[in-house]
């Protein structure tokens, strides 16, 4: 089965390196893209994605605030946060927010495609720069 | 021939959009990528590219000071900066690093193929609040000092910038001796002469002057959740 993703960073820049990283592989669609907390929360609602990757710091409405609304708004979506902040203090509270999985931006590219594996299959993934983090549910 | 152009920016995921984003043009080709400022003066020297693309906030040598040494081996090097901000401080620098290109990375999926063609046509390219500045006489020696800018401190050497990056970044003074190939000791008589020019006395003075002087950048997290309810006048 397809896994649909949408991402949401306010570079387009990186959104086309995300977006060149999980086009590469098979089974996984990139059916959308939002540039802010409040684009994703609109788009959600309309595309229904089975995983969002999201950034953490972003206008109009941050990621960890977006998360708030998703996960009353879009209970069987699955987020995966896609940061610079390279900080367990933030990791907690992405979690504490509802996501399921949280990937530092300089680790992306080696991080990424296992944590969308993993949250697709409703599995924590978190990474710190250049440690695996112990699950915390 | 293909335009050759050379990627610098610590975050993988940026470079791959980067490299995306220029290989859509038949007539470019990036031929390296660097992941420091360090390699990408390594890979310039090796590639000899046509046009290099720098961010400013990078790791071990960072994007301004990495702009300063390759103009300074070969002043043909055309180098493009991306930043994550156009403050008069960091334009002001990048212009004087010698930079012929300064994009916003907000901004690079519009603007970097602009920027790319100017300077193949041997053009400069500018976001328009540099133009702005520049028409303000911002070039003008003694001219408009922003609000934005550092205090006037001691001026460092190119050899001192690196190394007092390096020691903001957390590395210790064997450490930065490895990474530059330089004794220890030569590195504690550098970051003695640092602290003196600058009169400061902790490690922290120094992070704080790294990061007022672009030579670190770091991103702030977002603003805790305030509670709903009235607010105060």
């Amino acid at each position: 089965m397809t896994i649909r993703i949408l991402l949401v960073d306010d570079h387009p820049i990186v959104r086309q390196g995300l977006k060149t990283l999980l086009e590469g592989h098979s089974g996984w669609e990139v059916i959308g893209e939002a540039s802010d907390g409040a684009e994703a929360v609109e788009k959600a609602k309309h595309l229904s994605p089975d995983v969002m990757v999201l950034d953490v710091t972003m206008p109009r409405m941050n990621g960890l605030e977006a998360c708030r609304v998703l996960r009353r708004q879009a209970p069987g979506l699955e987020i995966l946060f896609v940061t610079q902040h390279d900080s367990p203090q933030m990791m907690r509270e992405a979690l504490e927010a509802g996501a399921r999985g949280y990937v530092v931006k300089s680790n992306a590219a080696r991080d990424l495609l296992a944590a969308v594996e993993a949250v697709s299959q409703h599995r924590v993934f978190t990474a710190l720069n250049g440690r695996n983090v112990p699950e915390l549910s | 021939m293909k335009l050759r152009i050379l990627l610098a920016d610590d975050h993988e995921i940026v470079r791959r959009g980067l490299r995306a984003l220029l290989e859509k043009h038949e007539n470019w080709e990036v031929c390296g990528e660097a992941s420091d400022g360090r390699e990408c003066v390594e890979k310039a020297l090796q590639l000899n590219p046509d046009v290099v693309i720098v961010d400013i906030g990078m790791p071990n040598l960072n994007g301004l000071d990495t702009t300063r040494q390759l103009l300074q081996h070969d002043p043909h090097f055309k180098v493009i900066v991306l930043t994550i901000t156009d403050s008069d401080q960091v334009i002001r620098e990048a212009l004087d690093a010698g930079a012929r290109g300064f994009v916003l990375k907000s901004d690079a999926a519009r603007d970097l193929v602009s920027a790319v063609e100017a300077l193949q046509n041997k053009r400069m390219f500018f976001t328009p609040r540099v133009n702005d500045l520049v028409l303000a006489g911002f070039l003008e020696k003694g001219q408009t000092v922003s609000r934005n800018e550092a205090p006037k401190l001691p001026t460092l050497t190119a050899r001192e910038r690196e190394i007092t990056q390096l020691l903001a970044e957390g590395n210790s003074s064997k450490e930065v001796a490895s990474l530059l190939n330089l004794s220890t000791k030569t590195v504690e008589t550098h970051r003695s002469n640092i602290m003196r020019k600058l009169s400061f006395h902790s490690i922290r003075d120094l992070v704080v002057y790294a990061i007022k002087n672009n030579l670190i950048q770091i991103e702030l997290p977002p603003p805790p959740k305030t509670p709903a309810g009235p607010t105060a006048a």
